[in-house]
């Protein structure tokens, strides 16, 4: 499961950042802050292509030594990046995209709500336990 | 070989390697400036053979590298200038000797080398040597461009005869094999005779021969020889060579697609003007004529068979790396070779890829680096990075070398790199040091890097030792990431600001860094948050006002339209930045923030004052502070306007954890202001009021702008009088030159008698001008005279003696019974009294208009206003009024029922009458003989009032005025002896029309004259028996109109003390003529005589009593009053015989 779960707005600011809190928090800050170059990159790159066809699932934007890095963008140019641990090995690219799918759904919810500005930071509790069941627990 | 070169790219496959290095003591600048201008000569068109060779120059190379110089031809040193100082032949062969030895460094593959000898003159110098130029200093060595041309040519023979040396020896001797250092003993012992050795050497041979083209400038001729190569190492699996191989063929086609270089930014090769002048002449390989055909057919040939596509470089580049990371001791290579490539894709713009390469290039292991090893590298990483447009990944590794600057095991640890590094890395946070940026909205962006990052910033200013550096950056960490920090942050932070600003206190001015970057002033307009800010009007007793006169000017010119709604639209606009109330030159003015501490702590604001213009401006600082998370907390900022005009009020200043900050006010987001600017106005004198009666406390509430600034209050009884001395005092620095007087009652509901207030100012305006501080003194008189009976009905009970006066027939002499009350009557219910002792109030305010100075010439005047505030408690009052006849038709008895509604004994006293004891809560009547009045000699009021009064106020007034008259005429007064007080008893309010009818004196006057004497009741008239007894009645008329005509009957007769009346008197009084008299029409204002005669025939007391005929024709409708004829009394005595 990921250890780091982002949302960042079409702005490139981090909507919603969340990761396993063994870990140093800050580490993941500027792993996904970094890893907004190869979204900007991969976005830019299919962009010229084709818009409408355009797969919302970038697939692995890097990896490191520890983590592997995927990334998601919405049609609203907001993007989701999930950080999982390299030795994860068992997880496959289709449960990396369903994880995506179910962010966006809950994601969507957010934007649904009324009271929500877009822009803010996201303080959904629903949306929190979403990220929660995606995330390692942490034992 | 171990130490990477990152700045390496692909076309430095095609330069020869020169060093160039100081011998024995030259000066670092003075070297540097030959080694720039040697420098400069790094393309050189060969004659002849229409190539070019480019030259790469270092003056640092180490020699381990020059090993690998076989595997790629371009790391070899071929050629030496050696710069070197010497001042006399005495120290020349020293050193040469030096020179030699550094030659022995790179011995086995130089193929020149040159002394530059600096200094030297004389016989030495002379000599003509072709590997050494002799130049007198360093300024004067005007061929040194010209000697390392012919250098580079002598370079080019030597490279030219190598190639076409090995190049043609294919199939000769046995070919020698060509090895990497660390190869060479691997092959110890290998059979040299096999085919696979063979080959081996073979293929090393072609890729050396190819490298040696590629210098020599025959692309195409390299490109071949590459290819060859690739094939016979690829047969062998001779992987590293192989690897070279690839990165020829690599490096020759990126030479040929991109002839601009790939080095980019980093001191790439600049196309000279010579270059671009004869470029057309000059054939170089690949390079494209206009119609994009080579003009050499054969090259045209080679590309097409030999050069890779722009896609196969990478590809080739990729395989040529993954032979490299095979072999542990060539990760300098396979490093180089990355960043190669990563800039070639640079070029073509495929940052993806780049990016895997420089993913790549992080894992290589180089075994141990040094410190400054992994600063380059992570600095070299951060640079290719940026290349490739990825920004976030760029200021990553640039922080990573930043801390590398810093790290634990370096024993002097590189601050100012570090901060250097450090700085370059904000574009990439998306952090500007510029504070504006971020006072638009929240602040978004990655907050917990961005102050990451600030924290190093702060800590490396503070290790660099530049403590004003710590400050700003902490002030800007504390301005703008304040949102994020969480309370404890907020709370470390504030203590490390306190600490740095102890040293080094922050202020306002831009801190240019040596490299250009200029940090702005953070001014910290959250500590505290400002929502509010208001401009406060002058308190009322010193705003200014505008001479009605002037004002109306003012407007009249703006427009000659009374209304237009254009107008109203700009003056709205006008508005939202003026204000409309004025300051005053040299007054305290004040501003009211609305501010609020967002901190969880205490915060202290210290020097908190007001920044203006316009306008010059003594701001007096406040310090103040704010409770923790104080919720909207106002704050008034003082200061003096020191001269006239427009004041524009532009934010404020403060000192806050040792920071001074300017905050203005447009800079600031959601504060509420109702505008900035005001008008000073010129001084003005400033009057301070003191009095000699108790100030009373504002208490009431405020009900309007007109609030007097001050107020006294006095307790007094009704009818009581006080002075109030009033001391003005001017303590501004203008003179007073005016000065007016007004008061004005406030709430009057209660009716008042006479005026409350009174005072002369005659002589407070003879000491005008009042210089400052010189004081006046007004004397105000205060007297209240209230009614309080309104009550009558609770008096019934003094009104049983039955007496009556309003019904009575006026001349009924039964009227003089005067029945003196003896019985006291205490007023008997509890339950009455309150009412009784209700305290009533009367306000007035007394205005001072005042004047003086420059502000009087523009028109200004001040208001000081002084509240009166007077308890009037009832004294004593009248609950009933009425009135007998006297004896005599010009005067009266008034009867007063007096109450004394006090708690005190008091004496009541009318003019030359007794005093009456009252007791508390007693009533006793009171009755007076009081002359009547004449009430129509009143002055009329004025024509203005006529007519604007209506009749019933008209009516009101006179009334008011005859019952002041009335008033007067009684002096009536009580005395309180034991408080020692006394004040007027007033009957105004009790007077009835009634009352005042029988008051009044009659318009119709009668006397009567006896004897020639005037006779009125009291009065007896003598005369003899016996003699004629002349009686005239006259009649004056002072009423408006003409009266009569009238008959009169005298009737005399006798009172025998005894209520009998004899009337029978025909023998004792017998008339002389007629006993009617007849008056005639009497004009206003005439009189009218009528007389007769009486003859008393005996002695004794007689009286006359004058009666009207009824004459129904007349006098119908005129009151009874009017007909009051005396009784006459006469005394007849007998005549002295």
């Amino acid at each position: 499961m990921a250890v780091c779960i982002a949302v960042v707005a079409k702005e490139n600011y981090p909507l919603y950042i969340r990761s396993v809190p063994s870990e140093n928090e800050l580490k993941f800050h500027y792993t996904v802050h970094t890893s907004l170059d190869v979204v900007e990159e991969k976005v830019s790159a299919v962009g010229k292509v084709l818009v409408d066809q355009r797969e919302l699932y970038l697939g692995l934007l890097y990896p490191t030594e520890d983590y592997k890095v995927y990334g998601y963008v919405t049609n609203s140019k907001v993007k989701f990046v999930i950080v999982v641990e390299s030795s994860n090995t068992s997880l496959r690219d289709n449960e990396i995209r369903s994880m995506f799918r179910k962010l966006h759904n809950s994601f969507t919810d957010v934007m649904c709500n009324p009271f929500y500005n877009p822009g803010d930071l996201i303080q959904s509790k629903a949306f929190d336990s979403v990220v929660s069941s995606m995330m390692v627990q942490a034992c | 070989m171990s130490i990477p070169d990152y700045m390496q790219c692909a076309e430095d496959h095609q330069t020869v390697l020169v060093v160039v290095q100081p011998v024995g003591i030259v000066p670092e600048e003075e070297f540097f400036r030959i080694y720039k201008r040697i420098a400069s000569i790094n393309q050189v068109s060969i004659r002849d053979s229409q190539r070019l060779l480019y030259i790469r120059y270092r003056h640092h190379y180490p020699p381990e590298n020059n090993e690998w110089g076989d595997f790629q031809t371009h790391r070899k040193v071929v050629g030496l200038i050696a710069v070197t100082t010497c001042n006399s032949a005495k120290e020349w062969p020293q050193t040469s000797e030096r020179f030699h030895g550094q030659k022995e460094v790179f011995g086995p593959t130089l193929y020149d080398s040159r002394l530059l000898v600096f200094g030297l003159q004389g016989e030495i110098a002379e000599q003509a040597r072709t590997d050494v130029a002799f130049y007198s200093s360093y300024d004067k060595c005007e061929d040194v461009e010209k000697r390392v041309e012919d250098f580079v040519e002598s370079i080019f023979i030597v490279l030219e005869s190598k190639r076409l040396d090995r190049a043609t020896d294919k199939s000769g001797d046995k070919i020698p094999l060509l090895c990497v250092p660390f190869e060479k003993k691997d092959f110890v012992g290998l059979d040299t005779d096999s085919r696979h050795y063979k080959k081996r050497c073979q293929g090393r041979m072609r890729k050396h021969v190819g490298d040696l083209c590629l210098q020599a400038g025959m692309l195409q001729d390299a490109l071949v020889h590459y290819h060859m190569a690739v094939e016979l190492l690829r047969s062998v699996n001779d992987f590293l060579w192989l690897g070279a191989a690839l990165e020829g063929l690599c490096s020759a086609s990126v030479i040929y697609h991109y002839p601009g270089g790939t080095a980019g930014k980093f001191g790439g090769r600049k196309p000279s003007v010579s270059q671009a002048a004869d470029a057309g002449k000059r054939h170089r390989p690949g390079a494209l004529t206009t119609n994009g055909i080579s003009a050499d057919t054969s090259s045209e040939i080679g590309r097409a068979k030999n050069c890779l596509s722009p896609e196969d470089i990478i590809e080739k580049y990729k395989e040529a790396i993954s032979y490299y990371g095979k072999y542990k001791n060539a990760g300098v290579i396979e490093l180089e070779a990355c960043v190669k490539a990563v800039r070639v894709l640079a070029i073509q713009k495929r940052a993806m890829e780049a990016s895997e390469f420089l993913q790549n290039a992080v894992y290589i292991n180089l075994g141990q680096l040094s410190e400054e090893e992994k600063i380059q590298r992570y600095s070299i990483l951060s640079e290719l990075y940026d290349l490739i447009g990825f920004h976030r990944k760029s200021a990553f590794f640039k922080r990573v070398a930043a801390m590398q600057c810093v790290a634990p095991t370096i024993a002097e640890p590189g601050w100012r790199a570090c901060y250097k590094l450090l700085l370059e890395t904000l574009p990439g946070y998306s952090l500007s040091l510029d504070p504006k940026d971020f006072c638009k909205g929240t602040h978004r962006g990655w907050a917990a890097v961005q102050m990451r990052l600030l924290h190093e910033l702060v800590y490396a200013s503070r290790r660099m030792g530049n403590p004003g550096l710590s400050v700003r950056h902490l002030s800007f960490l504390l301005q703008t990431m304040l949102d994020f920090l969480s309370d404890q942050e907020k709370k470390e932070v504030t203590q490390s600001l306190e600490n740095y600003t102890s040293k080094c206190p922050g202020g306002m001015e831009v801190i240019a860094l040596p490299d250009g970057l200029k940090l702005p002033p953070v001014p910290f307009t959250k500590l505290p948050i400002v929502k509010s800010v208001k401009l406060l009007n002058l308190p009322v007793s010193l705003r200014p006002r505008k001479l009605k006169g002037l004002l109306g000017q003012n407007m009249a010119t703006k427009s000659p339209f009374i209304y237009s709604p254009i107008i109203i639209h700009n003056r709205g606009e006008e508005r939202c930045k003026k204000i409309d109330f004025q300051w005053v030159q040299g007054d305290v003015c004040e501003v009211q923030l609305m501010v609020y501490n967002p901190m969880p702590f205490e915060l202290r604001v210290e020097n908190m004052g007001l920044l203006t213009s316009g306008v010059e401006f003594e701001s007096l600082p406040a310090a103040l502070s704010l409770p923790a998370e104080s919720g909207l907390y106002p704050v008034t900022l003082v200061g003096v306007p020191r001269t006239a005009g427009n004041i524009t009020v532009n934010g404020y200043h403060t000192s806050v954890f040792g920071v001074m900050s300017d905050c203005m006010l447009d800079g600031l987001p959601g504060v509420k202001t109702s505008g900035c600017v005001v008008e000073v106005v010129p001084a003005l004198p400033r009057l301070q009021l003191s009095t000699s009666l108790p100030r009373s406390a504002n208490s009431r509430q405020p009900s309007s702008g007109e609030e007097p600034s001050s107020s006294v209050s006095v307790q007094l009884f009704n009818g009581e009088s006080q002075q109030l001395l009033v001391t003005l005092e001017n303590i501004a620095s203008e003179p007073l030159e005016t000065l007016e007087v007004t008061s004005k009652m406030v709430n009057t509901k209660e009716k008042v008698f006479g005026e409350f207030l009174t005072w002369d100012l005659e002589g407070a305006l003879s000491q005008l001008p009042l210089k400052p501080g010189q004081t006046v003194v007004l004397t105000v008189n205060i007297k209240v005279k209230l009614d309080f009976s309104g009550q009558e009905n609770l008096f019934q009970d003094l009104n049983d003696d039955g007496i009556s006066v309003t019904g009575l027939p006026i001349s009924s002499p039964l009227r003089q019974v005067l029945k003196p009350r003896a019985e006291n009557k205490p007023m008997g219910t509890e339950s009455g009294k309150p009412e009784y002792n209700q305290v009533k109030m009367l306000e007035a305010v007394l205005h001072f208009k005042y004047s003086g100075g420059q502000g009087q010439v523009e028109g200004y005047y001040r208001e000081l206003s002084l509240g009166v505030h007077v308890d009037v408690e009832p004294s004593v009052f009248f609950t009933r009024v009425s009135t007998l006849p006297a004896t005599s038709t010009r005067q009266c008895h008034l009867l007063l029922d007096v109450f004394n509604a006090t708690e005190h004994e008091l004496t009541v006293s009318a003019r030359n009458n007794q005093d009456v004891v009252l007791h508390a809560s007693e009533c006793q009547r009171m009755a007076i003989q009081v002359d009547k009045f004449d009430l129509e000699s009143l002055p009329e009021p004025d024509e203005e009032r006529l007519r604007f009064a209506s009749p019933r106020q008209l009516e009101e007034e006179r009334q008011q005025v005859q019952g002041c008259r009335i008033n007067a005429e009684l002096g009536l007064v009580w005395n309180i002896p034991s408080l020692r007080r006394t004040g007027e008893a007033s009957v105004e309010g009790v007077l009835n029309q009634l009352v005042l009818e029988h008051l009044q004196l009659a318009p119709l006057q009668w006397d009567v004259v006896v004897n020639g004497k005037p006779c009125d009741c009291n009065i007896i008239a003598e005369c003899s028996v016996g003699e004629m007894v002349p009686l005239e009645v006259r009649l004056t008329n002072r009423s408006k109109n003409a009266v009569g005509p009238f008959s009169l009957n005298i009737i005399p007769f006798q009172d025998y003390q005894n209520g009998v009346h004899n009337y029978e008197l025909q023998d004792a009084v017998t008339f002389i003529g007629s006993n009617t008299f007849y008056i005639d029409t009497v004009k206003p204002t005439e009189d009218c005589n009528c007389a007769g005669a009486l003859l008393f025939l005996y002695a004794g007391d007689f009286y006359l009593n004058i009666k009207f005929q009824d004459d129904s024709s007349c006098g119908r409708d005129l009151p009874l009053a009017w007909f009051c004829l005396p009784n006459v009394h006469v005394k007849a005595v007998d005549s002295p015989f």
